[in-house]
């Protein structure tokens, strides 16, 4: 299956199922909240497919580097799992913070 | 930088926003400094050096905060004193002035930044001009450069225009606790961006564990790039300032090829570590990391401390004092010598302790003195005279507190001093004295105190003047001459002036009296000699420090209270004053020919009669004015820790403070002049009958 195929696919899934979105402050502030909703997330991460883990990431509206951080520790535990975290319309602030940092990896997987 | 701003959180602003006031405060006094310093030196390169790393710093911080109209204001002033390391401008006494002017600007805008009520409009007609002024100077009079300070904090580009642009390597490691001390490494890469082209930017993805093993506040950053800029290593370096204790950062330069001019003027610092990098074999990062541990190493020899901490310690410390008494106490009641001799040594270390703490508080009083070297300055190009200003003993250490208190009646003693005191050139000439007046500020420790000098060689005070002054004011009945040390003593009555004409710095009346209060607040004494047509010398004495008194512990039913020591004159008998006590619980005594007033403290307070007392009558001096407190027992000298009252006790009148005594009692310490007041006051609403002998002989 093609890369883009798997995409759409795992975009239907998330319509399908509960989404799974980023806050809009991906921040120190929030960044225990946030990883323990991550933890939550991966857990279940193994279990329900393979392939693109899409996460729906519209919202952030504020980003900083200790919420980046998350997002490069989500993608490793995601590809302990074999999957492979796919950020959702990411938002204008979070691209600029990805792009700042060098992560830019981070939105084209 | 706009978009940083934006993003951090307005808490993480709030949090170090005091950190960065108070450094920038210290950068601005320094500008100030280094300025007056310059006026004898204009062309010293290590303080133009200096003058631009200390504004250059303020602009760097001011943009990690966001606070624009600072970076831009700061910007022109950097832009000139750029040029003036460079030789391209020379410092003239104008300049200088102009200098000073926009520093009092950057000063008002750093201030405003914590003071949301600040009004800045009124002075903005004032930056304007000052920015046009530099523009010219800087650019010959060429169309302004327009700062891009939201943009570019810190661009240390503005001031080396021509210059070729340096390639650097730059990698960083931030330490774990960096997002816990309230530092984002993003904000720091965004600040390199306005110092140039960021290129290449990777970030070590294996170094960030996976999330099972993340901690979220813990930071696992490490970014490797390239930065392109006309910036030098210690402009890139100061960007992580902030983070320099806890992250590893190597800086190294890819093409190093400066143009001369360049290499002339980048920091010593750099040239350093440039040459460490040329001749060691290791590699480069190494020598860098060194460096920097050389910096934290002198940093080190500082330690920063909230003044609370130092204060909860302090008071811990009179607690402890306070229990010791009271073991020492009980160890005396058990007549067991080994455990009377253990706590007398815990007592004793526990003293040392104490002064240990007390000492941390000291701080050297030339910082403030420094102050006033602009003062003078200005004070006196204002009033057109030549004056020196000399400071002697600035390393005389007295508690912060004090030095914070005490500035305000300095401050006025030295504009008194240039007023009224030092005459103008040409007035001095005349009478056969240099041109250039002297205004000297001295500090010293004698017997346990602080001794503050201001003298000057001015035309001195006129006794013949200031009873003119008195007589008209109803100071002193008209005719009546008292003697000489007592005529000058008026000038710091209330609403005395002897100034023809109030001027804008003094003059108007309203100070001395405010001065003597002051110092007097803070258990010091002012005096005051002068010399007509030779100056005029005051002495300020205060003591060491705020927290700890000698007191002098008396009891009055069965209560007890303290005196300052130093303000205790002697003791007399009071056996036969009881009798004379009039129902206010006042009465006057004749003393060695003198009329002296007398107070019960147990009438006044409301005290019960205590029996088997021996009343004797305690001579108190305070601000010139003598009085006696009837006592019911004397206690002897107490070293009394001053604990403040409650906000329940603080109309209390007379007393200034408590102090807790070895068995666990409270004793009350007086404000000995509000007793003074007290006294008077009570007098004048009661006068002392006729019918009733109002003055007694003491045997």
């Amino acid at each position: 299956m093609t890369k883009a195929l798997e995409d759409v696919e795992a975009l239907e899934a998330l319509e399908a199922a509960q989404p799974r979105a980023l806050p809009a402050e991906l921040s120190i502030y929030t960044a225990t909240e946030t990883h323990a909703q991550m933890l939550h997330w991966v857990d279940e991460a193994g279990a329900d497919g393979t392939g693109p883990w899409p996460l729906q990431a519209d919202a952030v509206a504020q980003a900083d580097a200790a919420g980046l951080q998350l997002l490069l520790a989500l993608q490793h535990s995601l590809q302990a799992r074999g999957r492979r975290l796919l950020l959702v319309q990411p938002s204008a602030p979070l691209r600029h913070a990805c792009s700042s940092l060098g992560l830019t990896g981070l939105l084209n997987a | 930088m706009a978009h940083v701003t934006d993003d951090l959180d307005q808490g993480f602003i709030a949090e170090a926003l005091p950190a960065f006031i108070s450094e920038a405060q210290e950068q601005i006094e320094q500008v100030e400094q280094l300025l007056l310093q310059l006026e004898d030196a204009p062309d010293d390169g290590d303080l133009l050096n200096a003058l631009f790393r200390c504004a250059h710093t303020v602009k760097g911080s001011a943009g990690v905060f966001g606070l624009d109209a600072v970076v831009a204001f700061t910007h022109h002033v950097e832009s000139l004193l750029d040029q003036l390391r460079e030789g391209r401008v020379h410092l003239t006494p104008q300049l200088s002035t102009l200098l000073l002017q926009c520093n009092d600007q950057i000063r008002l805008l750093v201030d405003a930044a914590v003071d949301l009520a600040a009004d800045l409009s009124a002075s903005e007609g004032l930056r304007a001009q000052l920015v046009q002024q530099l523009q010219q100077l800087t650019d010959g009079g060429a169309a302004p450069s327009q700062p891009t300070a939201a943009a570019t904090p810190g661009r240390a580009d503005d001031g080396e225009v021509g210059v070729g642009v340096g390639a650097w390597r730059i990698r960083v490691r931030f330490g774990a606790d960096t997002f816990r001390n309230g530092m984002d490494p993003w904000a720091i890469v965004a600040y390199l961006q306005g110092l140039g082209e960021l290129r290449n930017m990777q970030l070590d993805e294996a170094a960030v564990p996976c999330l099972e093993q993340l901690e979220p506040e813990s930071c696992h950053l490490a970014f490797d790039f390239e930065l392109l800029t006309q910036a030098n290593a210690a402009a890139i370096e100061a960007a992580f300032s902030f983070v320099r204790g806890d992250c590893e950062l190597e800086i190294c330069e890819l093409e190093v090829t400066p143009p001369p001019r360049v290499a002339e003027v980048v920091a010593d610092v750099v040239a350093e570590v440039m040459e460490v990098l040329r001749a060691e074999p290791a590699p480069a990062g190494e020598a860098r990391k060194g460096k920097a541990r050389e910096g934290v190493a002198e940093d080190g020899r500082f330690i920063r401390v909230q003044a609370d901490r130092l204060d909860a310690v302090i008071n811990l410390l009179g607690e402890l004092v306070v229990a010791s008494a009271g073991a020492s106490l009980l160890a005396r009641g058990t007549r067991q010598n080994t455990l009377i001799e253990a706590n007398a040594q815990m007592e004793r270390l526990i003293e040392e302790i104490r002064n240990g703490t007390l000492q941390l508080r000291m701080v050297p009083i030339g910082e403030t003195f420094s102050r006033f070297r602009r003062v003078v300055r200005d004070t006196a190009s204002q009033l057109d005279k030549d004056v020196t200003l000399e400071i002697v003993g600035g390393e005389t250490e007295l508690d912060k507190s004090m030095v914070e208190r005490i500035a305000d009646p300095l401050m006025h003693l030295v504009r008194n001093a240039l007023d009224h005191g030092l005459e103008t050139p040409a007035e001095r000439e005349a009478v056969g004295k240099p041109a250039q007046g002297r205004l000297t500020l001295s500090a010293c420790h004698e017997s346990g105190t602080v001794l503050i000098r201001i003298q000057d060689d001015g035309r001195g005070i006129r006794r013949d003047k200031v009873l003119q002054k008195a007589w008209e004011r109803g100071l002193l009945e008209p005719g009546v001459t008292p003697a000489d040390a007592d005529i000058l003593k008026l000038i710091f009555e209330p609403g005395f002036s002897t100034a023809d004409q109030v001027t804008n710095l003094s003059g108007r009346g309203v100070g001395m009296d405010v001065v003597r209060q002051n110092i007097e607040a803070l258990r010091g004494t002012v005096e005051i000699e002068s010399v007509p047509s030779e100056g005029t010398l005051i002495e300020i004495r205060l003591p060491l420090t705020l927290a700890i008194i000698d007191g002098f512990l008396v009891g009055a039913s069965d209560s007890k209270f303290i005196f300052p020591l130093e303000s205790v004159v002697e003791v007399i008998n009071g056996d036969g004053q009881l009798e004379l006590m009039q129902s206010s619980g006042r009465c006057c005594v004749e003393l060695r020919g003198q009329v002296l007033p007398v107070m019960s403290l147990r009438d006044i307070y409301g005290l019960p009669i205590a029996a088997g007392s021996r009343p004797s009558v305690v001579v108190i001096r305070s601000g010139g004015r003598t009085y006696g407190v009837l006592v019911d027992s004397l206690l002897g000298h107490h070293q009394t820790v001053i604990k403040p009252l409650s906000r329940m006790f603080r109309s209390l009148r007379g007393i200034s403070g408590s102090s807790i005594l070895g068995n666990g009692e409270v004793a009350l310490i007086f404000d000995v002049h509000a007793l003074a007041d007290l006294a008077a006051t009570e007098r004048m609403k009661r006068p002392i009958r006729s019918s009733r002998s109002p003055v007694s002989h003491l045997s």
